[in-house]
């Protein structure tokens, strides 16, 4: 795919590509409570990086190895199932941590999130080894 | 020792450490890596020295139990009996001198590959010293696939000859099969009977007595057999054995003469309070162990290559070891089993050493080789003596104690095994003497002109072994202690002495000579050309019957075409859902529908939804079918503003962007696209499995949200109420998600993360070719 230079796209990705991934991160961490969750924040994450390699490029984009963040997330989301396991508890046994904040107060952490961060981080970088190594094809 | 039961799994874990320690270390430490394991197997064999030194005389034995699966009654369970740690004893002490024997033997082919030699030698001795300690079925089981695998491996040393390649998948096939057979016998024991424990299955005789009466036991035992029989190399299972001899000889020695193959004796040893008194039990093995003992002595005066000759005589002990506990002689089994050990094991490694010498391993070009290699000489006459069950070593004390046994059978079949076991030890006899006299005696060929005195690292593992052979057929009362107290039957009978205590067996060790002499005499007569086809042959016929119907089937039906998937995907789960409507008498009827309620931009949306459908499948370019596809998904997300569900909104949205993306990005690597390509028939059943999709789908979605159905149990209230009080979320979904079904998720983003290396893999190796 050709590297992208149209410099319409690349100025609305210049702010679009970031807000995207505020509003991914958002997303992820209401998710317990509010719409949004792991997969959804990791598909918009996604979105926003594939505005970014439509607008800059694919080298840019080539840059980082997407499949060793899906393989950190792997890594992340059975660790938060593991070890409940080695702790005595069943395997995936999440809890719940209340944390005592000085600004914000009461703040409540599900270990949950932790999976749901690995969940995060395979989408995107499935998806992104995807765009990346399809776009790179030649006939 | 304040925890001695803890020197169990030490014993057993510590080689495992080893080996991983190993292919760390690989890169760097090579060959040097062999080192861990005569440390490692230095170490399980002292625990195990000091644990059976403790229990000596029937303390009662230790073990220990760690939970593993509690709800299926699996445990981590070891114990050290007598005969367990005699089993552990041997594995580690052969594992020690064949640690020893390979420093010195193995050729420098690469640090990395040295290393990983060293690691699979460490995990098959963890493997095996795991079979002798398991005191659990399912655990036993784990280890004796392991040692499957491992010697996979190790057979397969020599990758890039197809021999080796060949010998290693036989051996992993036929002993894998066994595994899987041993694995459905152990399951229908330990479900029926309520345990996988073997100390419980042997202590409550009821819990047999309920296998027996639901006429499961003989197929249970049966299948287990199959297991002990394939692992020992038993008739018709015999023939991977010989085909095993591809591996170095440490690997032959110390899997294939030593320890693996006696794995399945010891599963005999093991079962035989439990099954002993089963109909099928000594009608299995008895013929099955007596035609291996004479088949494999046969075959051997039959092979020129030394490593053949000593795997088909290995063969034959086996099928003795087999029939003494077909015969339920347990008493005899420490005693035969050191014994082979003790003699086997230094010929392999002393065949080593002349290949070592001379680089041939056949027969007929070998001889005189007695002046070159005086000392190697000497530890393999004193093996052979041995094995030829000549006085004063181990072997004829074995020999003396098992006609003495097979005495006391009486009647016409006990005459008849007596009469074949001295034939079987006859040809055995001559098998061994034409071994070390066509090496060592008569004129020295010309492949002995180089030849000289073996290092003292090769030399000293194999006089070791034969120096036991020799201690212990001189010193017959210590050798009739340990073959006692080590038995798995302490309790039977057993008297070893150098000077017959009765005439009979005397008299029969002196015809098994005699007759074994004339054997040697008349044994170019057996080298005829006439060969049998062997169960090789009809093994590789079966073998390549299942690979062509593999290869027919894969190509009927796994063709590659995505269309031909989905629609064999989408017909057969609409089938199922058919069948599961039916199944249940449920109805649309039964849903009363209205459209009342409909708003009108709700049925604007359909409206828009159908037509837009209508183009994907009318459309005539690719392109205008993404474009259609795409509209029929964001207004698919329309609905769900619609009908206030934020979250899937969400997801729709995004899934719809990103798929939009992917079907751009490999629009230009498609296919031309050619929607006249259909046959009238084709059309027809697309037709039929888009129908009957929809047709389904629809019905389902009715039925889920018709009020009648929700009353009866409500799902979603049930997910909705858990959510907060049990994770702390208000978002049921991804509660559901990362929460309830974490473990279906954790499947999921399993199979995500193996796409991306796939597409990262393939992509890139095909840009690179």
């Amino acid at each position: 795919m050709s590297s992208g230079d149209t410099p319409i796209l690349r100025t609305v990705a210049r702010f679009a590509v970031p807000a995207t991934i505020w509003v991914s991160v958002v997303i992820f961490f209401q998710g317990h409570n509010l719409p949004g969750g792991g997969f959804i924040a990791g598909v918009m994450a996604a979105a926003a990086g594939a505005m970014y390699l439509l607008a800059f490029g694919t080298r840019r984009a080539a840059r980082v190895r997407w499949w060793k963040v899906a393989v950190v997330g792997l890594l992340i989301s059975v660790t938060t199932g593991t070890v409940p396991f080695l702790l005595g508890r069943t395997y995936m046994d999440h809890e719940i941590w209340h944390f005592h904040l000085p600004v914000v107060g009461e703040y409540e952490l599900p270990t949950a999130t932790f999976f749901d961060l690995g969940v995060y981080l395979i989408v995107l970088g499935t998806l992104m080894t995807i765009f990346v190594e399809l776009s790179q094809e030649r006939l | 020792m304040p925890r001695p039961d803890l020197l169990l799994p030490s014993i057993v874990l510590l080689p495992f450490a080893a080996a991983a320690l190993a292919l760390l270390l690989g890169r760097r430490a090579g060959g040097r890596t062999g080192i861990l394991m005569v440390l490692a197997a230095a170490a399980s064999f002292a625990q195990a020295l000091a644990l059976a030194v403790a229990g000596w005389g029937g303390a009662p034995p230790v073990s220990v139990t760690q939970p593993w699966i509690p709800s299926l009654g699996v445990g981590f369970a070891l114990q050290g009996d007598p005969f367990g740690l005699f089993f552990a004893l041997l594995v580690s002490g052969i594992g020690l001198l064949v640690g020893v024997y390979a420093l010195a033997y193995m050729p420098d082919v690469g640090p990395s590959r040295l290393a990983q030699f060293y690691a699979a030698l460490l995990a098959f001795m963890g493997s095996m010293l795991g079979i002798a300690l398991a005191a659990d079925l399912i655990l036993l089981f784990v280890f004796w696939e392991l040692t499957s695998i491992t010697s996979f491996i190790l057979i397969g040393f020599w990758y890039d000859q197809d021999e080796a390649r060949h010998g290693a998948l036989t051996a992993l096939l036929v002993t894998a099969l066994g595994g899987l057979a041993m694995l459905a016998g152990f399951l229908i024991l330990g479900l029926s009977s309520g345990t996988f424990s073997l100390a419980r299955l042997t202590a409550s005789p009821d819990a047999l007595a309920r296998l027996a009466d639901s006429g499961l036991l003989t197929p249970a035992l049966v299948l287990i057999l199959i297991g002990a029989l394939t692992k020992s190399a038993q008739w018709p299972f015999h023939f991977w054995l010989p085909g095993a001899m591809v591996a170095p000889t440490p690997v032959s020695t110390y899997l294939h003469a030593a320890t693996m193959v006696k794995a399945g004796v010891f599963l005999l040893g093991r079962l035989l309070p439990l099954f002993g008194d089963a109909a099928a039990w000594s009608a299995v093995l008895v013929p099955v162990g007596l035609f291996t003992f004479l088949l494999g002595a046969f075959q051997a005066l039959r092979e020129h290559d030394l490593k053949a000759i000593l795997a088909r005589t290995t063969v034959s002990a086996l099928g003795l070891f087999t029939m003494i506990y077909g015969l339920r002689l347990p008493g005899q089994d420490a005693l035969q089993i050191l014994s082979h050990a003790a003699y086997k094991g230094p010929l392999f490694l002393v065949a080593g050493i002349v290949e070592h010498a001379t680089h041939t391993r056949d027969l007929r070009r070998l001889g005189g080789l007695r002046r070159a290699m005086p000392l190697t000489f000497a530890v393999c006459l004193v093996a052979a003596l041995s094995m030829a069950g000549l006085p004063p070593f181990l072997g004829f004390l074995a020999k003396e104690a098992l006609y003495e046994a097979l005495l006391h059978l009486g009647g016409a079949a006990g005459a008849l095994v007596l009469g074949l076991a001295v034939l079987a030890n006859a040809m055995l006899f001559a098998a061994v003497l034409r071994l070390a006299g066509g090496i060592f005696l008569g004129p020295p060929a010309a492949t002995v002109e180089h030849a000289h005195e073996a290092s003292p690292g090769l030399l000293l593992p194999p006089a070791v072994l034969a120096g036991v052979a020799a201690v212990l057929g001189l010193g017959a009362p210590l050798a009739e202690g340990l073959a006692r107290g080590f038995s798995s039957a302490p309790g039977h009978p057993l008297h070893l002495s150098l000077v017959p205590a009765h005439p009979g067996p005397l008299l029969l060790s002196l015809a098994t000579v005699a007759l074994g002499l004339l054997i040697l005499a008349g044994q170019r007569a057996l080298q005829g050309p006439g060969r049998l086809p062997g169960m090789q042959a009809v093994w590789d016929r079966g073998l390549d019957v299942v690979v062509r119907a593999a290869v027919a089937f894969s190509a009927r039906w796994q063709s590659g075409s995505v269309r031909w998937y989905f629609s064999g995907t989408l017909a057969f789960a609409a089938g199922l859902c058919i069948l599961a409507l039916y199944g249940t008498g449920l109805s649309v009827l039964q849903v009363p529908v209205s459209l009342a309620e409909m708003q009108w931009y709700g049925l604007a949306l359909c409206a828009m939804l159908s037509a837009s459908a209508v183009m994907v499948v009318r459309s005539t370019t690719r392109i205008g079918a993404a474009i259609a596809l795409t509209s029929n998904g964001f207004l698919t997300a329309l609905l769900f503003v619609v009908y206030r569900s934020p979250d899937i909104l969400l997801t729709q949205i995004l899934i719809e962007s990103v798929s939009t993306l992917f079907i751009l990005l490999v629009l230009y690597f498609m296919p031309p696209f050619r929607p006249d390509g259909f046959t009238a028939f084709g059309r027809l059943v697309n037709l039929a499995i888009s129908l009957a999709v929809g047709v389904v789908m629809f019905v389902f979605i009715l039925l889920a949200t018709s009020p009648a159905l929700r009353e009866t149990r409500n799902l979603a209230a049930d997910y909705l109420t858990r959510s907060l009080a049990e994770a702390g979320g208000a978002n049921a979904v991804n509660v559901i998600i990362v929460d309830f079904r974490a473990i279906d998720t954790n499947g999921e983003i399993t199979v995500l993360v193996l796409v991306a290396l796939l597409v990262y893999g393939l992509l890139r190796a095909r840009r690179a070719a």
